[in-house]
This record gives C-alpha cells, structure tokens and sequence, in this order.
C-alpha cells in the first residue's frame, strides 16, 4: 500500500462486463476528512467504480481498502457495519414507510437490533430521529409518507438514512441528481457543512462542475475508465487533458 | 461390498443392457422435445413481459385435448394427426391472444404479484372447465396410421413416433430459432427480453408485441400438448407434472434463454428417463436434486445472466 | 370503542361461540380459526415481507402429515405429536428456504412451487408412511379433546397465542427491518442488515405457524390426504390473504373467515369449487385488489 494514512485506498481496480473494460486499473488513496470529486464524462465509469467499491458486484481484479483493511468484494451489509455509508443516484429510500421509519429501520441496523422483537419499533430511537431529521432540515415531516416528499427533501433522507449509520466514509453517487440548479448548490454545501461538522470523509460523483468546485477538496477524473488526472481543484481545472476531455463544458471559467 | 453390489444389480442392472440404455436415452430425448416446447414458450414470455405462467401446463394440455377430439373423428387416417397438430397451435395462439389481452394486459402496470396470482386462477378455470367439458377420465389418443409400429436404427428397433418426436422437435427449434434471430419480430423479442426500457425508447408497439409473445408461447405448448397426446394418458391431471418439469427446466436453463431451455429440456428429460430404472419411485426427486444441484453452483441457471 | 375493549369483546364472543353451534358448525368454526392462523403466517411472507409463495401448503402438509404419522403410527399423544410437527415444518422450511429465498420474486415464486409439489409426490409415493392416495385417516384426540366443543377451545387458544406472537412480531424492529426490506432490499442491505437471513428467518417462521394450522386440522378433520400439498392448496391461503386485504394485520383473517363459508355454500352446491375460485380471484384482481380490508377502509375515510 503506498498510502499508510490513506482512511480509503483503491489499487489497481478492474472491471470487465463481458468484452467491456469498464474499469481499468484504477488507484486512488483519500485522506481522512477529505471531500472528493470523482469526475468524468458519461460513461467514463464513474458508476461502476462506484458499485464496485461499495459491495454491489466484485471487481475483476484489485483490491479496495478501508481503514487500512481489506474490503474487496465484501456484502453491502458489512461495509455498513464498519462505518462506510452511501446514497444512490436514484434516490434510495422506503418509500411506502413514514419518513420517522426511514431513520428508525436505519437506526435498527446501526444498532444491530434487526432481530430483536422485544420493544415496539414505532417508539424507538425517537430522540436520535429528530436529531437527524434536524441536521438535514427536515424537522416536522417525520410522519409523512417518504414516497410523498419533494425531490429533493426525499435525497435529504437518503442522506439522513446514511448519516444514521453513523459512518467515517460516506459514499454520494450523484447526490444532487434531479435538482434545479440553485438546490444543486446548496444541497452539496449541506453535505460540505455537515462532513466538517461530524469529521467525515466522503468521496462524490458529480457532473455538475459548478457544484464540484464548490465543496471539493481533491478531484479525480475518469476517463474511459482509469484515472485521467488527479489533484487540487485548481490544478485539476488548469491540465490541458482535463480541458481536452471537456471539452465544451464549463470548466474554465474562474470565479 | 456386497450389499453395494446387490444395490447395483437392483438399481443399475440395465446399465449392462445396451438396448434398454439406448431406447431409455431415446425416450428421455423426445420427452425432452415435448418439454422444451413448453419451456420455451414460458421463457419467451418471461423475457418480454416478466410474467411466470404458471397456466402453461394447462395451455399445453388444451393442445391434447383438442388432438383428442379431432382424433375422434377418424382416427384411421393419417390426415387427423395434421389436423390436430394444426388445431393444438392455432387452437392455443387464439387462446393464448385472448387471454393476454382481456386478461393480464390490465395488470402490467400493477405488482407481479397480482399477475402470478392470475395466470394460477386460470390454473383453476380451465383445468375445471377441461373436466366439464371432457369429462373427469383419462383417454388414449392412437398414434397415427404412419407413424405406428418401429425402425431400426444402429442395430436396435425403436417407437417409430419417438423417433417423429425428436425430429419434429429439432425442426420447431430451427424454425424458433430462425424467427428469434432472422426476423424484426424476433430481434425485437429478444432486444426487449435483454433491455425492455429499449422498447419505449424504439416506439415500439409493446402491446402488440406482447400479446404476439404470450400468443406464441401458448402456440408451442398447445402443439407440444397435441404432439404429446399419443404417448400420454389425456386427463385433467395432464397439466400438473408438466408444468413443474417446465419450471424445473426454465430455473436449470436460466429464466428468458431459449437455448438454455433446449439443453435443459433435454437435460431433465434424460435424467427423468434414466431415474425411473434406477428408482422407479423416487425419479422426480432426481431432478429436484439437478435443480438444488444447479442452484447452488450457478444461481441464474446454466444459460441465464446474473443481474 | 378503544382497540383494547374491542379485542377482549371479540375474544370473548370466540369462546362463547361453539355453546350455540351444532357439532357440524363447530368443526366449520375450527376451520375458520385453523385457516385464519394459515393465511396471517403467509401473509407474514406476501404482506410484510413481499414475498409471493407458492408453495406454502408445503408446511401445512408437513405440520398436518407429522402429526398423523406420529398419532397413528407411532400412537404417540398430541402433547407429543404438535411440537414435533412445529420442529418438522421449521426444518424443511429452514432447507425450502435455503435454495428459495436466494432469489425473490419471481424465482421464489417458482421454486416455492416446485417444492412443494415435491413434497407432493413424496406423499403419494410412500405409501409405507403417508397411505399414498388414500391418506391416512381415522385420527382423533384422546379424552376431554375427543369432544369438538374441547378441541374447539384447545385450537382457540393455540390460535390466540400464535397469533400474538406474529402481532407481535410485525411491530418489532424485526417486523418493521421486515416491511423495509419488502419494499427496497438494497437500501436495507447498506443500513447494515443481512437481508437473506431476515427474509430466511420469515419463511422459516411462516412456515413453522403453517404446519401449527395443519397438525390442529389434522386432528380435527381426523384425516390427512396429498391433496393437501397438492398445487391447488396453495392458492388458498393466497386468495384468503388477498380476498381480507394483505396490507393488514387483520385482513387475512376476514378473508380466511368468508373463504371458509363461501367454500361449505358452494361446495355443498356443486363439484367446480375450482372453478368458482378461479373466477373469483380474477374479479379480486382485476376489480379491488385491496381485498376486503381495504375496501371498508376506503368507505370508513369517506368514498373516493
């Protein structure tokens, strides 16, 4: 491992799909209490990178590591258990269950009560469900139907639903998918804010550059499904290749 | 070692019997061809529209009813048979259009549940409405004229109509084939079993598509049944073994692969055909065991994806 | 009225009802509270759990032959007879499950199914232990429980219990991870929850309640046949869940209930009971697929 300190460290991440490269020989190592972007065009792989460090399908060759400690190809049920949470990037939560039930069934998992049939799971974890639902601004709705909530306060359940499991690394694929632009922005400084208030690390993919730049620490950029550039934010935005390969969006322009 | 060796003579003494392995093996791959007529429609029809029938075994046993009654009149000539055979197809695509559209059209859009649920009840429908109108007994269909009596082939003589079954059966499978791989229809068929978002996205007529693959699957299991009713007892109990060997191919072959539903029909037709020698009334568990067998070692079947 | 007086006045009115039933309507009363018990446990699969089985009278088969074996075979007392079909049907749901439960949805479906039919055939085919075809009957309870009013309020009592515990067991974090997963597996997986053994825990628990319902009919009915894991006993405790209503506790039970007499009226009318049924659960899923349950409900919150 070249990167002792590294709190999440992917070498050399493969993935075939029959003929398919969709991931080749990827390595990147994020720091504790990093924000990473990873970026990229469409298919450039970011999903699969993503599915794969999380559980969903094995990679055909490499390995991922967490906290030191090899995770390659482990169930998405143990990656919770040892602190790694994620979103989806279509939204990923019960839909026919009160948004109070969302956060408690979460809680039950975190808690690892899943299997106790002792106390009644309406009244559980009260407490710690109002946090949540205040931490990510949805106070009062907890006994709505989730199905029925806005676009985007259903994402910021999601994001509570992950938050709950109480995780070091969290994990947001596409997290503001579906928002109008504005809600874009502040949704992602929602996430800024509360990783440097609960001392996170979360690593994002994002195509939207605008919301990129705006809470990111380190940038990665796929490209045909390896690792095209790396680095600062502005350095990133300043190599030709990254220009190259976005061509026509808007990277350039500076604040 | 000698308790072992009576167990042998008991159970696998006709291994030593090349005539009788041979005509099993025979038996075992016609019946195979009947089966993968009826998997293969539940697998097409699977892979468009996601719905398991569980009404296919009585589709298939419509099709050796309906052979029955053209056999009534006039089974000493041979024209009968094509009759039938024409009848059990065409007979079971009306049917097979019908049902889908009055019937489980309405329910695409709710829980898959409630389209299982459905095709069981028409499990119940037509397997009483078999009972009224033919009767609760089992009938014999005779083989037809020309295809009675044996031929000899590499020394041993077998049934000449196992012999019609096996190549009737490599013929329908050439021309599915054809149609899945030569054909709009068919490439549209199998685009919709690999992606059905593809199907909006092409401006597809899916409906039609839809009731043309429930339609054709119900075609194949009716010519399966009146292809069947020679060499079966023709009951209201027809249905039931054959539906569970068809479900035990399609899990083995891998849900929506017709090719996988041809290997495995084979498959579970063979070890069917070889397990009543050795266990005359333990063979059904044999293939049970395959299935178990498969699962565990390949969870998607031999031919499936897993997804 | 409050839900707490409601129940005592419905227990109540259960234990009062076999005094004014003839011997004949007690055992259509047994019925009821057998088959009420049968459809909550699958609807422990198909409501709560989203899992669509199409084999659970496998369970009750085995509940209901494991009794009669033991009783009529081995001459053993019922005190022995029920815990060993509890343990029987908790074991081949435990092994059904294992190769079921890897795949929901439709492969579930299936593979429920052709276990069952498995079990069927077992049933037919060794004659030495289960009759073959004809079954085994002559069964009855030795003293007090010989007289129908007795096993009457035995059965009352076993029913009552098993059914609080899965009341019980639907309220609890269990039964609520349970309703998450029926909906959205893959998010309770990243929660941190083994979702296979939650979904295994449910069959076999389902399944254990299943065969409680067949050793109790097994007893009452005094015989066991094939037919009882055959296809077609299958589809009951499905229409009765969905005939009550599955999104509720309570649904399964009216519907087991209105099945159960449906079934005494018409069966006494004609032989297509089948027939009837079919037709029946066509017209429930095409025109109110919330059952009865559902349906009053909708009337109770003002009619849209």
């Amino acid at each position: 491992m070249a990167n002792a300190d590294a709190l999440f460290h992917v070498d050399g991440l493969s993935k075939q799909f029959g003929g398919v490269q969709a991931l080749a020989n990827v390595t990147m190592s994020v720091a504790p209490g990093e924000l990473r972007a990873v970026i990229g065009p469409n298919g450039a792989g970011k999903s699969t990178f993503f599915n794969t460090i999380t559980g969903l399908f094995p990679p055909t060759s490499g390995n991922v590591f967490f906290q030191g400690e090899r995770i390659t190809g482990q169930p998405p049920h143990a990656l919770a258990r040892i602190g790694i949470g994620r979103t989806f990037q279509i939204t990923s939560i019960f839909r026919e269950l009160t948004v109070r039930e969302n956060l408690q069934v979460a809680l039950t998992g975190r808690e690892r009560r899943s299997w106790s049939i002792w106390p009644k799971a309406r009244t559980m974890n009260m407490p710690r469900v109002r946090e949540l639902l205040a931490l990510v601004g949805l106070t009062d709705t907890g006994t709505r139907i989730a199905g029925t909530l806005s676009h985007g306060d259903q994402k910021r359940l999601e994001l509570a639903i992950a938050l709950a499991g109480q995780p070091r690394l969290l994990l947001l694929d596409e997290p503001t998918a579906g928002m109008a632009a504005q809600e874009r922005l502040a949704s992602i400084h929602l996430v800024g804010s509360l990783a440097r208030e609960l001392g996170l690390t979360v690593i994002f993919t994002e195509h939207d550059m605008a919301v990129v730049f705006a809470v990111a620490t380190v940038i990665t950029v796929l490209h045909q499904g390896a690792v095209l550039a790396e680095g600062i934010p502005a350095a990133v935005r300043a190599m030709p290749a990254v220009q190259q390969v976005y061509l026509g969006e808007a990277v350039a322009p500076v604040e | 070692m000698e308790t072992i060796g009576l167990f042998f003579t008991e159970h696998f003494g006709w291994i030593q019997n090349p005539v009788v392995v041979a005509r099993q093996m025979l038996a075992g791959i016609s019946n195979g061809m009947l089966l993968f007529l009826i998997s293969a429609g539940l697998s097409l029809i699977f892979g468009v529209s996601r719905i398991v029938n569980f009404a296919h075994g009585v589709l298939f046993m419509l099709g050796a009813y309906f052979a029955l009654t053209i056999a009534g009149f006039g089974p000493e000539s041979g024209l009968w048979f094509v009759l039938a055979l024409i009848a059990g197809a065409v007979g079971l695509f009306a049917f097979g259009a019908a049902v889908e559209m009055a019937l489980l059209r309405p329910l695409y859009q709710a829980a898959h549940e409630f389209q299982l649920l459905l095709t069981f009840a028409l499990v119940f429908i037509v397997g009483d409405l078999v009972k009224l109108i033919w009767g609760r007994e089992d009938h014999a269909v005779a083989v037809p004229g020309l295809l009675t009596g044996s031929t000899e082939a590499f020394g041993v003589t077998f049934p000449t109509y196992r012999m019609f079954l096996i190549v009737f059966g490599v013929l329908v499978a050439i021309a599915l084939w054809w149609v899945l791989h030569r054909t709009r229809w068919g490439i549209l068929v199998r685009a919709a079993t690999m992606d059905r978002h593809m199907l909006g996205a092409l401006g597809t007529n899916t409906k039609a598509l839809f009731t043309g693959v429930f339609a054709l699957g119900a075609a194949l299991a009716g010519l399966g049944g009146a292809l069947a009713a020679p060499i079966v007892a023709v009951g209201p109990g027809l249905h039931v073994q054959v539906i569970i060997d068809a479900f035990v191919v399609v899990v083995i072959g891998g849900m929506a692969s017709v090719g996988g539903a041809l290997v495995a029909s084979l498959l579970v037709g063979i070890v069917n055909a070889f397990g009543v020698l050795a266990f005359p009334s333990a063979a059904v568990v044999l293939t049970f065991a395959l299935m178990a067998f498969i699962l565990i070692v390949r969870p998607w079947g031999l031919f499936g994806t897993p997804e | 009225m409050n839900r707490p007086s409601l129940l005592a006045i419905a227990i109540l009115a259960a234990i009062a009802l076999p005094l004014g039933l003839t011997d004949f309507w007690t055992f259509i009363a047994i019925e009821v509270l057998v088959f009420a018990l049968y459809a909550v446990s699958f609807n422990l699969l198909l409501g709560y759990g989203g899992m669509l089985s199409f084999g659970h009278a496998a369970f009750f088969g085995v509940g209901g032959y494991t009794v009669a074996i033991l009783v009529k075979h081995g001459g053993l007392p019922l005190a022995v007879a029920f815990p060993a079909a509890l343990a029987m049907s908790a074991i081949t749901a435990a092994i059904i499950g294992f190769f079921s439960v890897r795949r929901i949805g439709i492969y579930f479906a299936m593979l429920t199914f052709a276990f069952q039919m498995l079990l069927y055939t077992v049933a037919l085919k060794a004659t030495g232990l289960t009759g073959g075809d004809d079954g085994i009957t002559g069964l009855k309870a030795a003293g007090a429980l010989s007289k129908p009013i007795y096993y009457y309020w035995f059965a009352l009592i076993i029913v009552i219990v098993a059914l609080a515990l899965m009341h019980r067991i639907v309220h609890s974090p269990f039964g609520m991870t349970l309703q998450a997963l029926r909906g959205n597996p893959r998010r309770v997986e990243y929660v941190g929850i083994n979702v296979r053994t939650h979904q295994l825990a449910t069959f076999v628990l389902a399944g254990t309640i299943a065969g409680l319902a067949g050793a109790i009919f097994a007893i009452s009915s005094g015989n066991v046949f094939p037919g009882w894991l055959n296809w077609t006993a299958s589809a009951t405790p499905i229409v009765m869940a969905v005939l009550g209503g599955f999104r509720t506790f309570i649904g399964p039970m009216v519907g087991a209930a209105v099945y159960v007499m449906l079934e005494v009226v018409i069966s006494g009318h004609t032989e297509y009971w089948p027939l009837i049924m079919g037709v029946i659960i066509v017209v429930l899923v095409l025109m109110m697929p919330e059952g009865i349950m559902g349906m009053t409900r909708r009337i109770r919150d003002g009619k849209r």
